[in-house]
């Protein structure tokens, strides 16, 4: 479902994404992990037609990403890790500016916003009356999601998807997640929170400097790698080593 | 935003309407109840141009040329004041390419739907300027019923020629230096365009009253170059009096509108996707000690700015000031084309000066005309796009915002009036041949402590801490109308007080009054609170 072939981003002489080639399958979550500056937003942003690639491609749902990116936006779904909304709408009037954008009918984005403030506990007045700068920073964050489930996209790109959600929220939704892979779609999950992605998604692809380390199941790797969790082979493999030792010099400064 | 049937090009347009209207943030929105007006805040604006366009009252009896060249001609001077002021936002928002950019929606749709809302705002501009010189082209003097649609019909070209020209610029200025500049581009294209509107309003002056004192107004060859009169044809042939030129001029108005509509957007839109990708891109950028910044460094270290930061915050405060004024693309896309007006009319006062008997008159109000800078600095510097980050200052163990006001206020009055007088100083070195004419410019450089202290003081001007949403208020334009006016007052008093002998004791009591005013504006600075936050 989707398919990138050596894409690759270049910021003058530094490379963010290197050749980057991988397929990833429909009903298949997979967790995409790095340390800041690995690449992985720059990856998403590509996929999602919103940064030129400098070289490569990819195909998403059989649509070429460079010669049919208005299709290849019509099947992805994207919740950026800003959570950039417009605050001076309400959030009824975005989510409906947002399912205008997709041409689904009037009639039929009111029920699925229905459902989404349902599911999110959300109260219709607060949808309506409230402009999104006043919602707390979850609330948004859930604005945010159901504006990127809305045209049912059989493709989701997670970037840190959890940020602001309170803990109910957050179970629910990696619930939600799992309902959507088994339905068929395929979720590209971008994220820190390193025990989540392990428990949600069936396979993990850790990069840094832009290229893949490691790709496959997350028990396979840890047990590949001889690792005794995720989060150590993680900081084994993007160099965080001495942590501990480093906090320590940290803390001596201080006392100095 | 509750059609039936959805268009994703009228959507993007009243989406665009609705965020220019109320703003791009929710600040100064009651943000518990939908605005259900969304109309109301332009209304001011509207009110003010109507107001402002009763000066065509003076071409009641001159040709219907003249009435319609000056009508475009200001016409055109406040849409491109207000397209160049406001297209780098519109057209790209670091923002929106978040939230839109992965959307199903090309970039042409884009582009589009945002010059219809530009188009769209500039004719309710003009329009509401034209009323008075409407109802004068109808049944004035030389007036005609046909006027009033076919002035209508040629506002609306005006206004596409003005958008048009605005947007291929921006595109141009992409294509030619590549988007890895766009950011100094577009400021750079902002000034020039700020200076160019100013410099051909000017020229407006000398123009109008000299087309009035001849038989023949339209035959005018130089005509042929200048927009107003494109378009002032176009309104003499469509009434029926028009003469050969009259033809030439509306013909060339056609097609400069059609060529500059077609070339900004349709041939060159796809450059524009070029720049929206730019925005998405959160490059890594190397940080190098600058030369600005060396610069800024060794300044701090002389005095007298060694002794006025000596407190830690106010030193953070300059150097933060001294940052965003100089590396900040949104600081630098309102605060250059803002202060443009106010830095070239000091020119033009002294230009004009020097043909004629004006030329004290202008060097005096060119120094007024200086005080303004931090004026209008400081008012600007409180509005930006990271206004949420001054927090910050409320997290420093200071009692209230008073080290921030001065920090932002050092910065302003040694990093912008400081080379803005020098330049002045020298202009009038070379214009005048008298060097002693440099002591017109105090009536006006005396004030300028005053005037660089009034906005920390009477409006807590707190750098970096509003959304620049509040910077667009009408009341705001029209206090800055009013400021430009006073200006001239105190030279103006001062070149009377001259004629009369007594200019020395004028400036020393003027220099009395400033320092009083500094001092109890300080106090009022020193005394200034944090506000609740929202």
């Amino acid at each position: 479902m989707i398919s990138l072939h050596s894409l690759t981003k270049r910021f003058g002489s530094q490379t963010a994404v290197d050749s980057l080639t991988l397929d990833i399958p429909a009903g298949q979550i997979v967790g995409l992990l790095g340390p800041n500056g690995a690449g992985k937003s720059t990856t998403l942003k590509m996929l999602t037609g919103m940064l030129a690639p400098t070289s490569g491609t990819a195909t998403i749902c059989g649509y070429d990403l460079l010669k049919d990116p208005i299709n290849v936006k019509r099947n992805v779904g994207f919740v950026p890790d800003s959570g950039a909304v417009f605050e001076s709408l309400s959030g009824l009037e975005y989510l409906e500016m947002v399912a205008a954008l997709y041409g689904i009918p009037a009639q039929a984005a009111r029920e699925r916003i229905q459902q989404f403030i349902a599911f999110f506990d959300l109260s219709f007045e607060t949808l309506t009356d409230k402009l999104l700068g006043a919602y707390s920073k979850g609330m948004r964050r859930k604005v945010v999601i159901t504006a990127a489930l809305l045209h049912n996209p059989p493709v989701v790109f997670f970037d840190e998807p959890l940020d602001g959600l309170d803990a109910n929220a957050a179970v629910g939704f990696k619930a939600l997640i799992q309902t959507l892979a088994r339905e068929g779609k395929a979720i590209v999950y971008s994220s820190h929170i390193l025990d989540v992605v392990e428990r949600v998604c069936d396979r993990v692809i850790i990069i840094d400097q832009g290229k893949v380390r490691v790709d496959g199941a997350p028990a396979e790797l840890v047990a590949k790698h001889e690792a005794r969790s995720l989060e150590q082979l993680f900081t084994s493999l993007t160099g965080g080593n001495d942590l501990e030792r480093k906090a320590e010099d940290f803390a001596k400064t201080f006392r100095a | 935003m509750n059609g039936s049937v959805p268009s994703p090009a009228k959507t993007l347009q009243r989406l665009y309407l609705t965020l220019f209207l109320r703003g791009r943030t929710s600040r100064g929105l009651n943000r518990d109840r939908v605005p259900s007006s969304i109309g109301r805040k332009l209304l001011g604006t509207l009110a003010m141009y109507v107001v402002v366009g009763l000066v065509a009252m003076i071409y009641r009896n001159h040709p219907s040329f003249v009435l319609s060249f000056y009508l475009h001609g200001m016409s055109l001077f406040f849409l491109g004041m207000f397209i160049a002021a406001s297209a780098g936002e519109i057209l790209f928002n670091k923002e929106e390419a978040e939230i839109l950019l992965h959307r199903p929606v090309d970039s042409r749709a884009l582009l589009w739907a945002k010059v219809a809302v530009m188009v769209r705002i500039s004719l309710w501009l003009a329009c509401t300027f034209n009323i008075a010189g409407t109802l004068i082209g109808t049944f004035g003097p030389e007036g005609s019923l046909l006027f009033a649609p076919v002035h209508f019909i040629s506002t609306c070209m005006s206004a596409l020629f003005c958008s048009g020209s605005v947007v291929l610029l921006y595109q141009l200025c992409l294509k030619w230096f590549g988007r890895e500049r766009l950011d100094n581009i577009m400021t750079t294209t902002q000034v020039l365009l700020a200076v160019a509107m100013v410099v051909g309003s000017q020229l407006g002056q000398f123009v109008i009253p000299a087309l009035g004192s001849v038989g023949n107004p339209a035959g005018k060859w130089w005509l042929f170059l200048l927009p107003p009169a494109w378009f002032a044809g176009f309104d003499e042939v469509l009434t029926g009096r028009g003469m050969v030129s009259s033809y030439f001029h509306a013909g060339i108005g056609i097609a400069a509108t059609a060529l500059v509509a077609f070339l900004a957007f349709r041939v060159m839109a796809d450059t524009y996707e070029e720049g929206l990708q730019t925005l998405a891109e959160s490059r890594p950028r190397k940080t190098k000690e600058s030369s600005g910044r060396r610069f800024v460094e060794r300044i701090m270290a002389l005095p007298p700015l060694s002794w006025l930061l000596r407190d830690p915050v106010t030193r953070a405060s300059f150097r933060l000031c001294a940052a965003y004024l100089f590396r900040d693309r949104d600081m630098k896309l309102r605060l250059y084309p803002g202060l443009a007006p106010v830095m070239v009319m000091p020119m033009v006062f002294l230009l004009q000066g020097v043909s004629g008997k004006g030329s004290e008159i202008g060097i005096a109000f060119a120094g007024g005309y200086l005080g303004l800078v931090p004026l209008m600095a400081m008012n600007l510097l409180q509005y930006s796009q990271h206004w949420q980050a001054a927090d910050l200052y409320r997290q420093t163990p200071v009692a209230g915002p008073a080290p921030f006001i001065r920090g932002a206020t050092y910065a302003v009055c040694s990093l912008l009036v400081g080379p803005a007088l020098l330049l002045l100083i020298i202009v009038v070195g070379f214009l005048s041949k008298k060097p002693e004419h440099a002591f017109l410019l105090l009536p006006g450089l005396i004030a300028l402590p005053v005037y660089a202290m009034l906005p920390g003081a009477v409006e807590k001007a707190i750098p970096l801490s509003k959304p620049t949403e509040e910077a667009k208020s009408a009341t705001r334009g029209a206090m800055i109308f009013i400021l430009m006016i006073s200006a001239l007052a105190l030279p103006g008093i001062g070149m009377a007080v001259r004629a009369q002998g007594f200019y020395w004791q004028f400036l020393l009591l003027e220099a009395v009054f400033s320092v009083a005013a500094c001092l109890a504006l300080n106090v009022l600075i020193s005394r200034k609170q944090w506000d609740a936050l929202e």
